[in-house]
């Protein structure tokens, strides 16, 4: 048997596996925290495009979330617009802040790109923070916004349980992981890692690093705007300090930055790593060591960059490759 | 025509004047050096050329077409290719797929664009190391990257900022044979080059500059046996002593 057969069947159980969490585990808490561990994982995939392969330190997609999560709930609150059109309304307007922001920014190098987009974001939380109304929408300021759970189904995006959510959140979580596959593996995956890897070879190429970096944004804000939407039917309430806090900014950056920056994979694994350690820690330190994963993660991070600098993807998947070498003997072992 | 004409290019930085009114042409198909003691504004030249810089005042025509203050991508795309003397592999990849970077400006198809990046390493006898990452590819390899993405790109005209540096003889005789079987398919050739032995094989013309300006011009034979050139290598002194 081939590797690639055996990757393909190991991928489709994993599906299988994934699809069928929710038959197990029929704690509410538990499904909550997978709901969540996926968001965040959908959340630094979409992170991933711009700040992964286009080799750049975004701290700021946090404000995009908001963006998206905020157009769905007026719309919907104020208008009746079905949150699933404020989805995609919510992205489309996160795309054009997201490039509006770019423009000037992505010209800076390293840290300077990082503490603009900070910037960006905490001004926008704080505007948000402190405005009631913008003309006739209203945004209530620090009290935030609660959307009534009135009637539950698909339609209105509203459920009574966790499940319709864990599924949503994974088949949207799916689709960003493929669409990145897609990418890499595309003329605007290989610009973006020329571009991030070496800007002034890259433009001799042929490539317009500005306008593939741009591109990327573009299409990481929109994606992290829909993350933001789906948050605010999920919690049926949203506020500034949840949804466009630098904590969240930073937890995508750190999550990317462990699992492994740029990989398709990184991603999720980060997640799967930091999320439960995150979750237990608030549930039985949260109030005698309250922010005590902030302190984990910060260890882990230094402890990655430093043995591995390019995320726990690479030990794994050497792992990996390693097992299924000692198992099934190759002839000739590929790429 | 020529390939590529620069008429009284000037580039100032700041104080210093690095290139003083310089004067190229190159005809189509032909080979011309360009040398200079260190710090004689050669690579600032060839960045003025190649875009990475727009020139101080001057004229820049590549066939026949004013490209003062072109980007360097909108160069690329016109045939204008341009090696570093600082090498610059995309690292983290393996050779294949820093020379698919280079192929896509022609495509937008993976397919096609590996196909002709594989195409490419062949005609430098490449095609080996097309697995191996970038970054732990030897310095005569590494300029032979630098050589394979730049001709990926298709270009007209090449611009070869000492990619000999740094090889063994037999090595540099390999570079040479390489750029012959180039320009005889065609390629016009603009080198820039330390190895007196490879710059003499090679070029139909060469330029020499010095401190941005222009000292001589003429055939290798002619250039080899100008005094004001050996003066800008050797000093006044040896001048007189070979007088």
């Amino acid at each position: 048997m081939k590797h690639q057969h055996i990757n393909k069947i190991m991928l489709a159980g994993l599906l299988v596996i994934a699809f069928a969490l929710p038959l197990v585990i029929r704690s509410a808490t538990y499904l909550h925290i997978l709901v969540l561990l996926f968001f965040y994982a959908y959340l630094t995939t979409s992170w991933n495009i711009v700040g992964g392969f286009a080799g750049v330190l975004p701290l700021g997609h946090a404000a995009f979330v908001g963006i998206g999560a905020y157009t769905s709930t007026i719309l919907s609150l104020q208008y009746g617009v079905s949150p699933w059109l404020g989805m995609l309304v919510g992205g489309v307007l996160a795309t054009i802040v997201g490039v509006i922001i770019s423009l000037p920014t992505l010209k800076m190098r390293g840290a300077y790109f990082a503490l603009a987009t900070i910037a960006f974001a905490e001004g926008i939380r704080v505007m948000v923070e402190n405005i009631d109304y913008i003309g006739p929408l209203k945004l209530n300021g620090p009290r935030g916004l609660q959307i009534p759970p009135l009637e539950t189904g698909l339609a209105s995006f509203m459920f009574a349980s966790k499940e319709p959510y864990y599924y949503i959140i994974l088949i949207m979580l799916l689709a960003v992981m493929l669409l990145t596959y897609l990418i890499s593996r595309a003329k605007l995956g290989y610009y973006l890692m020329a571009g991030g890897e070496e800007p002034e070879a890259a433009m001799a190429l042929g490539i317009n690093v500005a306008r593939a970096k741009l591109i990327a944004m573009a299409i990481s804000s929109f994606l992290t705007a829909l993350a933001g939407t789906f948050y605010a039917q999920f919690s049926l309430y949203i506020h500034p300090k949840s949804i466009i806090s630098l904590d969240m900014s930073f937890e995508i950056a750190f999550i990317a930055l462990i699992g492994g920056r740029g990989s398709i994979v990184g991603p999720l694994l980060g997640a799967l790593l930091l999320r439960p350690v995150g979750d237990f820690c608030r549930i039985y330190f949260g109030d005698t060591l309250p922010g005590l994963h902030l302190v984990i993660f910060g260890l882990v991070l230094i402890f990655v960059m430093l043995y591995q600098p390019r995320g726990i993807q690479e030990p794994i998947s050497r792992a990996y490759q390693a097992l299924l070498n000692r198992l099934i003997p190759q002839p000739s072992l590929g790429r | 025509m020529s390939m590529l004409h620069v008429e009284k290019m000037t580039k100032q930085f700041g104080g210093l004047r690095a290139i003083d009114a310089l004067d190229l042409t190159i005809d189509k198909g032909q080979i011309l050096g360009l040398i200079g003691p260190n710090g004689a504004g050669k690579s600032t030249a060839f960045n003025c050329i190649a875009g990475s810089f727009a020139p101080t005042s001057g004229q820049i025509t590549f066939e026949g077409k004013r490209i003062n203050g072109y980007k360097p991508w909108n160069l690329c795309k016109m045939g204008l290719a341009r090696t570093f003397q600082i090498v610059k592999p995309f690292a983290s990849k393996n050779v294949l797929y820093n020379v698919t970077v280079a192929s896509f400006v022609t495509t937008g198809s993976r397919k096609i664009a590996e196909d002709k990046a594989l195409a490419v390493l062949e005609s430098l006898n490449f095609a080996d190391k097309k697995d191996i990452l970038a970054g732990n590819l030897t310095i005569a390899d590494r300029k032979r990257l630098e050589i394979a993405k730049a001709l990926a790109t298709e270009p007209k005209l090449l611009l070869l900022d000492e990619v000999m540096a740094g090889l063994r003889p037999n090595e540099v005789d390999e570079m040479v044979e390489i750029f012959k079987a180039l320009r005889d398919r065609g390629i016009t050739i603009f080198v820039i080059e330390h190895i007196m032995r490879a710059i003499m094989a090679l070029s139909d013309r060469v330029v020499v500059i010095q401190f941005g300006k222009k000292i001589a011009e003429g055939t290798p034979q002619e250039i080899a046996n100008n005094e004001a050139v050996i003066k800008a290598y050797l000093g006044e002194d040896y001048v007189a002593a070979g007088n």
